[in-house]
């Protein structure tokens, strides 16, 4: 048995058997499927969606036969899947060509390789393999300079960390690291700058934007929600520095201060674009500040939020894609399109996902916000106010993008198909029923995910435990303004005080 | 679930499910037709008003219980926190829920006929249904918790309805704008009820509002103040309520007339006993609703049109609302709203025809009605009349104050922090490569 194949399982003794070759299934297969894409040149979207579905199935049996407080990156690795799959089949015809498609297959086997591994060389080659279809000029013909930089940043931050850690410790496994801070503050902070680089934390944001602009808008859209930079957060620096608890909030102000910041940009944004990815940014931004709250809240919040983010994200960033093929690619939120009449069914999609993005009531992102905002607000009571101003910010950006492309007064001229094609249809109807019937019954998504979330928090509970130091700032701060109401002796800031007055109707 | 409780259950989910079936059907590509979908709505409607009416009677007849509460467990719940799934329907949301099921049926019978051969008939009954829905949610939660769901779906259909003529510019940007006030003002609740979560253990209001004095009772006072306000388009969110006329004009009756507009009142009447703690935040409502109520006066005097004349006598006596709940006349101010909704339906709804009506009176009487009367502005000094009228013409300068003050700043600093990301990624570059092709260049950084 391949044993940096296996995420140190724990369940029953069929999981344990099946684990390592569906895990290995998952990434050889797409793998495989873009060197006969590569070769053959056939075929692409066939090819690439048999590719792809192959790692939904084994993923889904992970998740099935995975123990359910051990089934956080198995219930990943089948998001990344189906992602893929949907985006391959949202792909327009201009777009599948041989390079896309191999292209994102490669990303999809990296990224679930990322996701599956136990293994610090791993990890670093995933990481390093996903970003690859974005850096060389010869795939998609990439010219942009910014997101070049930025990658390869965040890649060296990466090299550089795990080679100290391999150095220092002459072992690369995550799991016997656990706890140990290897390599000191220097791999800290290296691995942040990681972070920061490859997640668009500020003051690294602005490839992100530039990336969604000029780049493919479906892969660039994958991309973005494989999310590496959390995985980073959630694998690496909570388990494996238990002691930089002062230092580890810098990451999540930087988080919070990225979601405000892009929200504000969007405001004033009117490329298409670059607004989606704004918002997709600062949403993204959130999942940091809810992994780093260190409350159970906030880190099931972040979780379900990571899945919320990147359904609703690829489905806009496809739709959008979907409405420069068929309406031309000068899209523009500066004025009213009315798209609305000739693409009905891209439009309620677009309206339901981008409202589940901000945190529609009924959708699977009120909850997740609900939650994130609780344990930011909990964490960090003066900085985590932010959360909800910056929420109020993407809604109204995401509600002026949608006015402006699918209403107003409608274009003459279009005589082609304009609406979703039975294909894209079922992608989109099965984004929306993700996110609607999420909202209706979330509880059987959160309790899932505050389970698989609860590795990262005994992560963050250890951290806790383990600091001696005085309170942070923050949590000093946060001491004050929840102490005790005059009168109420018997205090708690989760007690179920007695309750007075009211009953009056 | 005893009889009662299924009630209570049916009436809040009732129009919910109608919008999801007929949503459902839209998409795979049926529409159903004006007479079905008419019939369909009156049937809903008149099952909840009589739901209601049920639940009236065990509330209200002699022996009757103060309260009917149906509790589902939670919708999630992670650690101690936890978001309560509970129905709840006393006195007071009796109240809400009775006006909301009666008008909405009204408002589907009337725009049967008003919105006949309108090309979004279904859309219009889609979000009508969602908006009841909505409504009678948050009327009939027992937390704000859900209470804020509900409310969220009705500020949300509330905007569809005021983009509902789509084609035309006006409406879709005042939509927009009539939006972002309230997720502005939403902040409020939400931040108040992680506030009463962190404070209190719950958001609860099933067994009575959470006993929490001081700073935290003032605080969260403060709080669902600012969503109340939004909501009810009190000062100095008033400027959106015009905006708002956009949409069509039965649903202008039941938003602003009646249902909508009054949801900020529920809510401080639900909050009502921990304003009653709190002196600072008693008078703000007070000072609130009296300013509201005479920018709402002078306002609507410099009105031209009939329902911006109607929305701001509807904003006056909302306005007289806030008061009554600062000081605490809780019966009062159900009373008020119940006449207010009332009669502003029926002005909403009569204001289409009201050159018609005046027609036939002049007919009827054989010349013109006599003039009013006397103006009581009339006894001011000209210049000061020439001041308040220069005022209540541009409603107050509420909208310039919140251009001029809110959105061009921030407008300003998103194209400052656009300038200053491509300065910063362009100096990366070599000069003969762009960072983003031709096309998109055009549509950077533009307002």
């Amino acid at each position: 048995m391949p044993a940096w194949l296996a995420h140190a399982p724990l369940g029953s003794g069929k999981y344990f058997l099946h684990a390592p070759f569906l895990t290995g299934a998952c990434i050889a297969i797409p793998w495989l499927g873009a060197g006969l894409i590569a070769i053959f040149r056939k075929q692409a979207r066939s090819l690439g969606s048999l590719a792809a579905l192959a790692p939904v199935i084994a993923s889904a049996i992970l998740l099935w036969e995975a123990p359910r407080h051990a089934s956080l990156y198995e219930a990943l690795m089948l998001l990344f899947s189906c992602l893929t799959l949907g985006a391959l089949c949202l792909l327009p015809r201009r777009d599948c060509t041989n390079a896309t498609v191999s292209g994102i297959l490669l990303l999809l086997g990296a990224t679930l390789l990322a996701y599956s591994t136990d293994n610090l060389i791993l990890l670093l080659a995933a990481w390093i393999l996903s970003e690859t279809p974005f850096m060389l000029a010869a795939w998609w013909g990439a010219r942009k300079r910014g997101p070049w930089i930025a990658l390869l940043l965040s890649s060296l931050a990466l090299t550089f960390a795990i080679g100290l850690i391999a150095f220092r410790t002459g072992t690369s496994s995550i799991a016997a690291l656990q706890g140990q801070s290897p390599g000191g503050i220097a791999v800290y902070l290296l691995l942040i700058v990681a972070v920061i680089f490859r997640k668009g934390i500020y003051p690294a944001q602005a490839w992100v934007a530039e990336e969604a602009a000029a780049g493919p808008a479906i892969p660039a859209a994958l991309l973005l929600n494989g999310h590496f930079g959390a995985l980073l957060v959630a694998k690496l620096i909570v388990p494996l520095f238990p002691r930089t608890d002062q230092l580890f909030p810098v990451l999540s102000y930087l988080a919070i201060f990225t979601a405000l910041y892009a929200a504000i940009r969007a405001l004033g944004e009117n490329s298409p674009r670059r607004l989606l990815a704004l918002l997709a940014l600062s949403q993204s931004a959130f999942i940091l500040s809810g992994l780093e709250s260190r409350t159970a809240e906030g880190i099931a919040g972040a979780v379900v939020h990571w899945f919320v983010v990147s359904v609703t994200t690829v489905g806009l960033f496809g739709i959008l894609r979907l409405l420069e093929v068929r309406f031309g690619e000068n899209l523009t939120a500066s004025r009213h399109l009315g798209l609305a009449a000739h693409a009905p069914r891209l439009a309620v999609s677009f309206a339901i996902l981008g409202l589940a993005l901000v945190g529609l009531p009924g959708t699977l992102g009120f909850c997740s916000q609900d939650l994130l905002i609780h344990g930011a607000l909990t964490s960090h009571p003066l900085t985590g106010l932010l959360l909800p101003i910056a929420t109020a910010m993407n809604a109204v950006s995401i509600f002026r993008l949608f006015t402006r492309l699918f209403l107003g007064k409608r274009h003459t001229g279009f005589t082609a198909q304009a609406d979703a094609l039975p294909r894209e249809r079922w992608v989109l109807a099965a984004g929306v029923l993700f996110v609607v019937l999420g909202g209706l019954f979330p509880n059987a998504i959160v309790a899932q995910r505050s389970a698989g979330g609860a590795g990262i928090k005994n992560g963050a509970d250890a951290l806790h435990a383990l600091s001696q130091r005085k309170p942070r700032t923050d949590a000093a701060r946060s001491h004050i303004l929840f102490m005790p109401a005059p009168g109420l002796t018997d205090y708690s800031p989760h007690a179920n005080i007695i309750l007075r007055g009211g009953a009056a109707w | 679930m005893s009889g009662a409780q299924t009630i209570l259950v049916f009436v809040v989910l009732a129009p919910g499910a109608v919008f999801a079936v007929l949503g459902l059907l839209w998409l795979a590509g049926w529409a159903p037709g004006e007479r079905v979908l008419s019939r369909l709505t009156g049937l809903t409607f008149f099952a909840c008003t009589s739901g209601v009416a049920v639940l009236a009677w065990r509330l209200l007849a002699p022996g009757g219980v103060p309260a009917v509460v149906v509790t589902f467990g939670n919708w999630f719940a992670i650690g101690r926190y936890h978001f309560p799934l509970v129905l709840m329907v006393d006195r007071l949301s009796l109240a809400f829920l009775a006006l909301t099921a009666v008008l909405s049926g009204l408002i589907g019978q009337f725009s049967a006929t008003y919105l006949h051969q309108e090309p979004g008939f279904l859309r219009f009954f889609l979000l009508l249904h969602l908006f009841a829905f909505g409504s009678l949610l948050a009327f009939a939660s027992g937390s704000f918790d859900l209470l804020a769901a509900g409310w969220e779906i009705v500020g949300i259909t509330s905007v569809l309805l005021i983009a509902f003529f789509q084609l035309r510019p006006a409406p879709v940007e005042n939509g927009l704008r009539v939006f972002g006030i309230y997720r502005a003002c939403d902040i409020g609740l939400f931040v108040a009820i992680f506030a009463l979560h962190h404070w209190a253990g719950t958001a609860s209001f099933q067994r009575g509002f959470p006993a929490l004095r001081g700073t935290h009772g003032t605080l969260i006072g403060l709080l669902l103040l600012l969503a109340a306000a939004g909501k009810a388009a009190q000062v100095p969110f008033s400027g959106w309520l015009p905006r708002a006329m956009e949409g069509p004009t039965p649903s202008s009756a039941i938003f602003y007339g009646a249902i909508s507009i009054h949801a900020g009142a529920y809510l401080l009447l639900r909050a009502q006993p921990l304003l009653a703690r709190s002196g600072l935040d008693s008078g703000l409502v007070i000072l609130l609703g009296a300013a509201t109520a005479i920018h709402g006066t002078l306002a609507g005097r410099a009105s031209a049109d009939t329902k911006t004349s109607l929305a701001y006598a509807t904003l006056s006596q909302v306005g007289i609302v806030f008061i009554e709940i600062g000081l605490g006349w809780k019966w009062l101010a159900v009373a008020h709203i119940l006449g207010n909704a009332m009669v502003r339906t029926m002005q909403y709804l009569r204001a289409p025809s009201m050159l018609h009506d005046y027609h036939q009176m002049h007919s009827a009487i054989g010349s013109e009605l006599a003039p009013t009367g006397k103006q009581i502005e009339e006894l001011l000094p000209q210049r000061v009349q020439l001041w308040l009228y220069r005022w209540a013409f541009d409603r107050g300068h509420l909208d310039t104050m919140l251009d001029r003050w809110i959105i061009r700043p921030l407008l300003q600093l998103s194209a400052y922090l656009a300038k200053t990301e491509r300065s910063g990624t362009s100096g990366m570059l070599p000069q003969n490569i762009s960072p983003i092709p031709a096309q998109g260049r055009a549509e950077q950084g533009g307002h």
